[in-house]
């Protein structure tokens, strides 16, 4: 099977599963339960992964530009570049590949064993869809809670460049908090917000569209989430740039 | 009498491989049809196909005279409340107590309240015996125990076709006695059924008919009665090892 014929059944095939997602959730009574628990198992369950991955990166970039800027003395421009690197693009970014890494893995194995246990089978065959069953809850949980990771992602990244910027670099505090409200604005805040409710979307539908259609065995399960895990964050990097774009084409014509 | 599944023509494949070349047969009403062929012979693809979790090829599946290989998948929901499923493994969500898997179909297809669902559950926990293990997770219980409760399941709804998929494999006289005890209740309800096995004692002790799948055909249909008075013929041969 050539890599452009699995390309196209990748996209042909997810776009038909969040089609058919997408027309499930109108359809008949919603599964609140579900959704309230994959709202659980991903924002609260991901929340410590997501704040050490992007704590870190806000105290590292703080550091690495401390260092390479004190030598031509601008130090001070410390809290701009980090909290709008945070705010723009890291925070969102490695909030979405930390969840893609934990749970879109998780979405895909679990779902591939269930078909593996003809778990699915059963679901359709009791008269029920397994989209509106397993897929629904994953992707609107998904949609819900990582907009609200990302928040917290935010500003716990801009923490972290604080953190240093006072502790290791010697920057005063009061002038480190002014710069970052004086230097963010809500434009730059919504242009990296907005782009989870896609990077939501991508993981949770890749992570069920690898799930169900695992065929055999346990075997094909691992390949799955592999190839799940993979294509979510190679879709979050290329996918970062269009919506950069995007958002940036928004901000003009705003 | 009556035809309620009715396959004409059938045809399926997997990729290069012909699994059903043509496949015809009929079961009446309250009848219980035994398939018998040999492993990867397809079996479980006609009683797949007959709930459309599967798509054949080509040819037909009626049931009460309604093709269904033309229905749609919101259409096939109404088939599906119709005849139940017995999955060979139970196919019991893991994630649900033994209740809540009863309870399923019961929430989703009906407008009964919880305490008419409740009385429902446990009135079929105690045809089948698991009137304690109600809150037990299916990783918690036997094999044979979730074959019940898998049939327990499938049954709930009241439907008016069961589909078997060896129901009977793997399990101890004990618990085989219990599930052809409970197929044969089925049948005295009326309930017409395919009761694929290779548990031949079974299906002498619970079936009507028996046909014999091989090489992508029906190859031979005969009554159970018959076939305990001739010991010759191909079904025997498959039945005593003779032949694959």
């Amino acid at each position: 099977m050539t890599l452009t014929y699995r390309f196209i059944s990748l996209i042909g095939g997810s776009s038909l599963l969040f089609k058919e997602t997408v027309r499930q959730i109108f359809r008949g009574k919603y599964e609140w339960n579900a959704t309230f628990y994959q709202i659980y198992a991903v924002g609260v369950a991901s929340f410590p992964v997501v704040m050490v991955t992007t704590m870190s990166i806000g105290m590292v970039m703080a550091l690495q530009f401390g260092i390479g800027l004190a030598k031509f003395g601008g130090s001070l421009y410390i809290p701009k570049i980090v909290s709008l690197s945070v705010i723009k693009e890291f925070g969102p970014v490695f909030a979405s590949i930390m969840v893609a890494a934990r749970v879109g893995s998780g979405m895909t194995s679990e779902i591939g064993s269930m078909v593996v246990t003809e778990q699915v089978n059963a679901i359709q065959a009791l008269g029920t869809s397994p989209i509106k069953k397993i897929v629904v809850p994953r992707v609107v949980g998904l949609f819900i809670a990582l907009p609200v990771l990302c928040v917290a992602a935010n500003i716990l990244g801009v923490l972290g460049g604080f953190i240093v910027g006072v502790h290791d670099l010697g920057l005063d505090p009061m002038f480190y908090y002014q710069k970052i409200f004086e230097t963010l604005k809500v434009s730059d805040y919504l242009s990296g917000f907005g782009k989870t409710f896609f990077f939501a979307l991508m993981i949770s539908v890749f992570a069920c569209y690898y799930g169900l259609n695992v065929k055999v065995g346990t075997k094909e399960v691992g390949y799955a989430t592999t190839k799940s895990v993979v294509t979510s964050c190679i879709a979050i990097m290329i996918g970062d740039y269009f919506l950069t774009k995007l958002f940036w084409l928004f901000e003009v014509w705003i | 009498m009556a035809k309620e599944i009715e396959f004409k023509n059938f045809k399926k494949s997997f990729g290069q491989k012909a699994v059903h070349e043509d496949i015809s047969f009929s079961v009446e009403k309250g009848e219980c049809l035994g398939l018998l062929g040999g492993s990867g012979a397809g079996k479980s693809v006609i009683l797949k196909s007959l709930i459309g979790l599967m798509k054949p090829d080509s040819g037909s599946i009626f049931l009460e005279g309604q093709d269904i290989t033309l229905l749609n998948e919101d259409e096939m929901v109404e088939i599906r409340k119709q005849v139940a499923y017995v999955f060979q493994n139970g196919a019991l969500f893991d994630s649900m107590t033994v209740f809540d898997n009863l309870a399923y179909p019961l929430r989703e297809h009906t407008t009964l309240t919880e305490s008419e669902i409740e009385k429902r559950v446990h009135d079929l926990l105690n045809e089948f015996n698991l009137a304690t293990d109600d809150l037990l997770y299916p990783g918690e219980l036997s094999g044979g125990m979730q074959k019940r409760v898998g049939m327990a399941r499938s049954i709930i709804l009241g439907p008016e076709v069961v589909l078997y998929d060896e129901p009977t494999a793997g399990l101890d006289p004990f618990n085989i006695r219990r599930i052809q005890e409970m197929i044969l209740a089925m049948k005295a309800k009326g309930v017409t059924s395919i009761f694929v096995t290779h548990d031949m004692p079974s299906a002498f002790a619970c079936c009507d008919r028996i046909a014999l799948l091989r090489k992508g055909r029906i190859v031979h249909v005969e009554s159970v009665e018959k076939l305990k008075q001739n010991d010759t013929g191909m079904i025997n041969d498959f039945v005593n090892g003779m032949t694959a």
